[in-house]
C-alpha cells in the first residue's frame, strides 16, 4: 500500500515537472519565433519602402533622359519581379530567404545600373527633387542593411535556442524549424553603392 | 610543422577581423554625448557643444550624440553612426529620439566623410532627405574650411529645430542630494511645528481655537520663500552640466551622408 504511494508521487512529481519544462521551453520558442517574425516583418517594410520609391524615381529620371528606355524599363520590370517574390511569415527557411533575396538583389542591381546612368545627366543631378529622392534612396538602402543584420541577430538567437539538448526534442516535436538567414551575397556585393 | 608560418598567419589574421568586427567604440564612461576622438574640437569648443545639446536632451529628451573619429574601422559610415546608435542606445527608449552625428575628417590620404544617423522616433521629424540636406548646405562647406565645430553645431542647431517640432517632451528634473536633504529638513520641521502646536494647546489647557494655526502660519510661509530662493540659485550652477545618460533608442538605418 505504502509502496504504491511513493510509486504515485515519484510519478505525480515527474510528470509535474516535465510538464513545467515542456511549458517553459515551448513558451520561450514561442517568443523567440514571434520575435522572428516581427524582424521579418521589419524587413518586408524596408524593401516595401524601396519599391515604393521606385515609381518616383523612375518618372523623375525620365523626365530628363527619356532615350535610357531599356534601363528604366529593366527597372521596372525587376521591381514587379521583387514585389512578387512574398514570404510567408510563418515559413522563414532558407530557401524562401535565398529566392527573396535573389529578387530584391536583382532590383538593387537595375537600381544601380540606373543611378550609374544619371551620373551623365547634370541637369538631373542638379535637380532638387531628384536629390531628395536619391537621398531616400540612401537612407532605404542603409535600412535594408540594418533590418537584415537585426533579422540575423534574432534568428540566430531563435536557432541557438530550439537546437540547444535537450530543448531540440521539444522543438521537433512541436515543428520549430530552422529559420534561415540573409546571406551577404547575390544583392550585396552589388547593391547599389550609392555614392553621390 | 613545416605548414606553421601561414597557420600563425591565419590566426592572426582572424583575430584581427574579429577585432575589426567589434570596432565600433564602446559607449565612454562617465556618459558624454561629445566624443571628439579625433580631437577636431578645442576643450571649450567640446565644453559649448556638449552644454548646448545637454540641455536640448533635458528640455526636450531628444539626444543628438557626436562623434568624431579618424578610423572606421572598417564599416561604411553609415554603418558605423547606426551600430554606435545601437549599441549606445542613443534615444530614450520610450520615443526612440537619438541623433547620432560621425565625422570623419578629410586627411592627406583619406576623404572626409559625414553622417547623420537618425532614431526611428525620429525619422518623420527629421526625413533622409532634410538629413542630406543639412550635410550638402551647412556642414561640408564648412569642414571644407576646416572649421569642423561650425559645421557641426550648425546642424545640431538645424536639428534641434526639426526635432523639437515633433518631440518635446522635458525630462523630469532628477533630485538632487541638497533637495531631498532641504524637503526632509522641512518635513521634519512641519512635524516638530505640529507637535508644538499640540502640545501648546494642550499644555495651556485652552480650547482648540483658531489661534496656534494662525501663529505658526508665519513660519511655514517663511520656510517656503527660503526654499524657492534658494533652489533657484542652486539649480543654475549645481548640475547645469551634468549628461544624465543614454536611454535605450534604437536605430533603423535613417539618416544621410555625405563626402569631401
Amino acid at each position: 500500500m505504502k509502496k504504491g504511494l511513493i510509486a504515485v508521487l515519484v510519478a505525480a512529481v515527474v510528470f509535474i515537472g516535465g510538464f513545467f519544462w515542456v511549458k517553459n521551453a515551448y513558451n520561450a520558442m514561442v517568443v523567440e519565433d514571434e520575435n522572428v517574425q516581427a524582424a521579418w516583418s521589419q524587413v518586408e517594410n524596408v524593401y516595401q519602402r524601396r519599391a515604393d520609391l521606385i515609381p518616383n524615381l523612375v518618372a523623375t529620371v525620365k523626365g530628363y533622359a527619356a532615350h535610357e528606355a531599356q534601363t528604366l524599363e529593366n527597372v521596372i520590370a525587376a521591381r514587379s519581379k521583387a514585389t512578387q517574390v512574398t514570404v510567408d511569415p510563418a515559413d522563414l527557411s532558407e530557401e524562401a530567404l535565398a529566392k527573396f533575396n535573389a529578387a530584391q538583389g536583382e532590383l538593387s542591381n537595375a537600381l544601380g545600373r540606373l543611378l550609374m546612368i544619371t551620373e551623365n545627366y547634370p541637369d538631373l543631378k542638379a535637380n532638387q527633387q531628384f536629390s531628395d529622392l536619391q537621398a531616400q534612396l540612401e537612407g532605404t538602402e542603409n535600412r535594408i542593411t540594418t533590418e537584415r543584420m537585426k533579422f540575423n541577430e534574432t534568428a540566430k538567437k531563435y536557432n541557438t535556442l530550439i537546437r540547444k539538448f535537450p530543448d531540440n526534442i521539444i522543438a521537433s516535436m512541436f515543428g520549430f524549424e530552422k529559420k534561415g538567414y540573409f546571406e551577404a551575397q547575390a544583392g550585396a556585393e552589388t547593391a547599389p553603392k550609392v555614392e553621390f | 610543422m613545416k605548414g606553421w608560418k601561414p597557420m600563425l598567419a591565419a590566426v592572426v589574421l582572424a583575430v584581427f577581423s574579429t577585432v575589426a568586427a567589434y570596432g565600433i567604440p564602446p559607449r565612454p564612461e562617465p556618459q558624454r554625448l561629445v566624443n571628439d576622438l579625433a580631437g577636431l574640437f578645442s576643450p571649450s569648443q567640446t565644453q559649448a557643444l556638449e552644454s548646448m545639446l545637454v540641455e536640448f536632451d533635458d528640455s526636450t529628451s531628444n539626444q543628438i550624440a557626436v562623434i568624431t573619429t579618424l578610423d572606421l574601422e572598417g564599416y561604411d559610415i553609415s554603418e558605423y553612426a547606426t551600430r554606435i546608435g545601437l549599441e549606445w542606445q542613443v534615444g530614450s527608449e520610450r520615443f526612440d529620439n537619438g541623433v547620432v552625428i560621425v565625422v570623419k575628417p578629410k586627411t592627406r590620404d583619406s576623404g572626409g566623410k559625414v553622417f547623420i544617423a537618425v532614431g526611428y522616433g525620429l525619422e518623420g521629424a527629421v526625413p533622409d532627405a532634410y538629413a542630406k540636406r543639412i550635410i550638402d548646405r551647412e556642414m561640408i562647406p564648412q569642414f571644407m574650411n576646416e572649421d569642423y565645430f561650425g559645421g557641426i553645431s550648425q546642424a545640431c542647431t538645424t536639428i534641434m529645430k526639426l526635432a523639437s517640432g515633433e518631440i518635446s517632451e522635458p525630462r523630469e528634473e532628477e533630485e538632487d542630494p541638497i533637495w531631498i536633504f532641504i524637503t526632509m529638513f522641512i518635513i521634519i520641521a512641519l512635524v516638530f511645528i505640529v507637535i508644538g502646536v499640540a502640545l501648546e494647546n494642550n499644555g495651556n489647557g485652552k480650547g482648540p481655537g483658531g489661534r496656534g494655526p494662525v501663529i505658526y502660519t508665519g513660519p511655514i510661509i517663511t520656510s517656503g520663500r527660503n526654499y524657492g530662493g534658494f533652489g533657484g540659485s542652486s539649480f543654475g550652477g549645481g548640475f547645469g552640466g551634468g549628461f544624465g545618460g543614454f536611454g535605450g533608442g534604437s536605430f533603423g538605418g535613417g539618416g544621410a551622408g555625405g563626402s569631401w
